[in-house]
């Protein structure tokens, strides 16, 4: 059995960020499934979000930030989120971050969607790959202790607080228990949920579901972010600083349709705004091949291309075979973002004790119900910057964690993993995933209504009861990925039932929630977080409060 | 489409060659075929993955004897993409019936210790970071430091590598050296030492001259050419030798 301070599952920037803020005082060991450069942050592209120019005022961002939420958001952390966002860009800067710039060498901002002023610093298009290398070479610098490619299986409890995890080794496929006296959940979204999805393929939302199953709640988890843009045949992200430079969508008459849905910001709405537009354009007709939308940045000119926006450039070339220069790109909206996570308060406290949750495993909720671009890399570095001193604070008096809760937890996972292993024929799980992400995709995406939401849940329940049967087939102990990613299934499968129910339940549309059995927003009834709890095999729901503050919640147009 | 896919079950050395034959479709690439086969035909196969967009690295591996990222080879133009390298025995030695015409041919990426299948242990390549301390100890303040573009433009293309190893698993000096830092440590070092905004930046040239470094390095070229992100570590190992050598 291993012991520390603290644990952080996840070594994206969210997790790497908390990490470098306890390893000065604490022994803390960071656990990850993949190395941390092989995190889902490497992938942000656009850009990161702060009040630095003139005019421009964190009063300015959170009301942006407050209204793209459609007024979910909880407005004392948008607060603290826009308030300290110049903080986490100029500390990634200089820790060494390579910031596009401007002609008098200032940190470059491009206008993104939903914002009033251009203000998401950048780094050509490859935002977040710069700010997860700096940032993980300032782990390194500060000595974290990692332990790369190891899948945590289980949260432990002590009573009513956190007690360690469980966690497979994946180069020996041997379970080891962890004590801890507390842990920090920063796995990231779970958007391979679906199959049309930006997000990396190890983005399966671990996290999440062990706290769901440790008996933590899941907030607002049916809000999740279509982003407008994704590569026609493959769903890799084509960033929104596409439009940012100045990109138009259009139809196949050829049409920029946006003036029909955001006459005023037209290609640089919010993303729900958007997404729902090129679906509109798309169920009505005037896509191309009844699918998609072109995305054309051929007026940009070839040498604007190729300085802001490489990497779409190369993404484009070797994914679509087409060159943006000369022609334009096939996009469709595409699961992007999961604005709900593990309800959590402004200190990333949930209602487990010592147990915290960080960046987009985490509901704030600072996004509500639709995230700004360029918001999330900074909730990762603000928050991760403020979890960590929250944990740290923790530690000055938390107990020390009991050895045998945490050794009985890893024979439980062990005698569970040996049983799953023991199946010799039954459903394969690949099969099973790719049901699960065919009826997110066609049932639980832009537009919801309730006949499909049932038939959802209905459908990922029978999943769920073949899940019991499923057999791997024959593999060894070492490096079993066939396990991993049945593991990942099972949380998978509970994240799905949790995203269905607080769909259904939620009758009213905002945001990216978009029933078409309810298209209109019901602050009287709707005004609020949903909550998803798992208690045994059963799910339910309830709701708490919205923090409303400054920002009058009001009618939501662009 | 036939695949023919090295095996190793417990690590140091390629056993034996898998054959399996993947239902092909336009736009597939390498990754996806592996998935195919641990899917739905050999659930024991193992490789690495993650963004499968070519930004995180993970799926580097030797493909028709050409270091590559899976996630970014199409199948159907792999015929197409010849990439000359200077041979070395992973490069040269195929195994017994590869027929290069109608077979995909999927290896661990060279030079590397072989932990599992497709799986090489990394450590080696990351520990060289830690080795050259490539990090920036940032000084106290509150501002951020300004930067031209055009001094931005000196670091631009070091900034872009995503540490994948590919540079490291086709280099023939790395295949020799085991103790050779490799092309992509250096390359970072380079990118340290030009980064106008960093005082002390002669460290990071003096890491990159250490004796198991640039001194190494034969200028071979293979780490450009194999490089998905067109850092070209070659041509700043070459400016680390004559920084060295004046």
């Amino acid at each position: 059995m291993y012991e520390y301070d603290a644990i952080v599952v996840g070594a994206g920037l969210s997790g790497l960020r908390v990490a470098i803020e306890l390893a000065e005082h604490y022994e803390v060991a960071v656990l990850s499934k993949v190395h941390p450069l092989r995190s889902h942050s490497v992938a942000a592209q656009g850009g990161i979000n702060a009040a630095m120019s003139e005019n421009d005022s964190w009063e300015s961002h959170a009301f942006d930030t407050v209204k793209g939420s459609d007024y979910l958001a909880d407005q004392d952390v948008v607060e603290v989120l826009t308030k300290n966002a110049p903080l986490a860009v100029i500390e990634n800067e200089r820790w060494g971050t390579a910031f596009s710039r401007t002609e008098d060498g200032k940190i470059a901002q491009r206008p993104f969607g939903g914002a009033a002023f251009p203000r998401t610093c950048y780094a050509a298009d490859r935002t977040g790959h710069n700010l997860l290398h700096t940032t993980y070479e300032q782990a390194l610098r500060h000595g974290v202790q990692f332990f790369d490619e190891w899948f945590v299986t289980s949260l432990v409890r002590q009573g009513d607080r956190i007690g360690g995890v469980t966690a497979l080794d994946i180069a020996t496929g041997a379970i080891h228990g962890f004590a801890a006296r507390a842990v920090v959940i920063a796995t990231g979204g779970f958007g391979r949920v679906y199959g049309h999805s930006t997000n990396a393929l190890i983005n399966t939302g671990d996290g999440c579901a062990i706290a769901l199953r440790a008996g933590v709640p899941l907030k607002d988890m049916e809000f999740v972010q279509f982003h407008p843009t994704t590569l026609y045949g493959s769903s890799i992200l084509i960033t929104e600083g596409a439009r940012g430079e100045g990109g138009y969508l259009l139809n196949k008459d050829n049409e920029r349709f946006m003036k029909r849905y955001a006459p005023d910001k037209m290609e640089l709405a919010p993303r729900d705004i958007v997404a729902r537009a090129i679906r509109t354009e798309v169920l009505e007709g005037r896509g191309f091949e009844g699918q998609y939308v072109h995305l054309d940045l051929r007026h940009l000119g070839a040498e604007k291309i190729k300085e802001r926006l490489p990497g779409i450039r190369e993404i484009c070339m070797h994914f679509a075979g087409i060159d943006p220069i000369e022609e334009p790109i096939p996009v469709l909206p595409g699961q992007h973002y999961s604005m709900g996570g593990i309800d959590c308060n402004v200190h990333g406290e949930t209602v487990l004790k010592g147990l915290y949750a960080v960046g987009e495993a985490a509901c704030m909720s600072v996004h509500g119900a639709n995230r700004l671009g360029g918001n999330s890399l900074l909730e990762t570095l603000v928050f991760g910057r403020l979890v960590g001193q929250a944990v740290s604070k923790y530690l000055e008096a938390a107990p020390k964690p009991q050895a045998a809760p945490v050794d009985e937890a890893a024979f439980t996972v062990r005698q569970d993993l040996q049983h799953l292993l023991m199946h010799d024929r039954g459903e394969t799980p690949a099969q099973l995933r790719e049901i699960m992400q065919h009826v997110m995709d066609e049932m639980v995406g832009v537009f919801r209504t309730k006949k499909e939401l049932e038939t959802a849940l209905r459908e990922i329940r029978v999943v769920k009861k073949r899940f019991v049967n499923v057999s791997l087939g024959r593999s060894d102990e070492r490096f079993n990925y066939a396990l991993v990613r049945t593991l990942e299934l099972r949380n998978m499968l509970d994240l799905a039932e949790s995203i269905i129910l607080g769909a259904l339940s939620r009758e009213e549309s905002r945001g990216a929630h978009w029933r078409l059995d309810f298209p209109h927003r019901d602050d009287e009834r709707f005004l609020k977080h949903t909550l998803i709890t798992k208690t045994d095999d059963t799910f339910s729901v309830s709701y708490k409060d919205v923090n409303l503050g400054k920002f009058e919640v009001k009618e939501r147009s662009y | 489409m036939l695949f023919r896919v090295a095996r190793s079950r417990s690590g140091e050395k390629i056993s034996h060659y898998d054959l399996y034959k993947v239902d092909v479709k336009k736009g597939m690439t390498v990754l996806d075929a592996l998935f195919q086969i641990q899917n739905y035909m050999d659930p024991s196969l193992s490789f690495r993955y993650s963004c499968r967009g070519a930004v995180c690295g993970s799926c580097a591996m030797l493909i028709n004897k050409v270091p590559r990222l899976a996630c970014r080879t199409q199948i159907l133009e792999l015929a197409d993409t010849k990439v000359k390298l200077k041979p070395f025995l992973a490069l040269t030695e195929a195994p017994l019936g590869w027929n290069p015409e109608s077979e995909v041919l999927v290896e661990p990426l060279p030079n590397l210790p072989i932990l599992k299948d497709l799986i090489v242990d990394m450590a080696p390549f990351f520990d060289a970071l830690k080795q050259l301390e490539l990090w920036v100890v940032p000084k106290e303040g509150t501002e951020p430091r300004k930067q031209s573009p055009e001094e931005r433009k000196l670091i631009d293309r070091y900034v872009n590598c995503i540490l994948c190893g590919l540079c490291y698993g086709s280099c023939p000096v790395n295949a020799e050296h085991k103790e050779y830092l490799g092309p992509a440590a250096l390359a970072k070092s380079w990118r340290f030492y030009q980064d106008t905004r960093i005082e002390e930046r002669e460290r990071y040239l003096q890491a990159a001259l250490a004796p198991n470094g640039a001194p190494l390095c034969d200028l071979v070229m293979n780490c450009v050419r194999v490089c998905p992100k067109d850092v070209a570590p070659g041509g700043a190992i070459r400016r680390i030798k004559q920084s060295g050598s004046s």
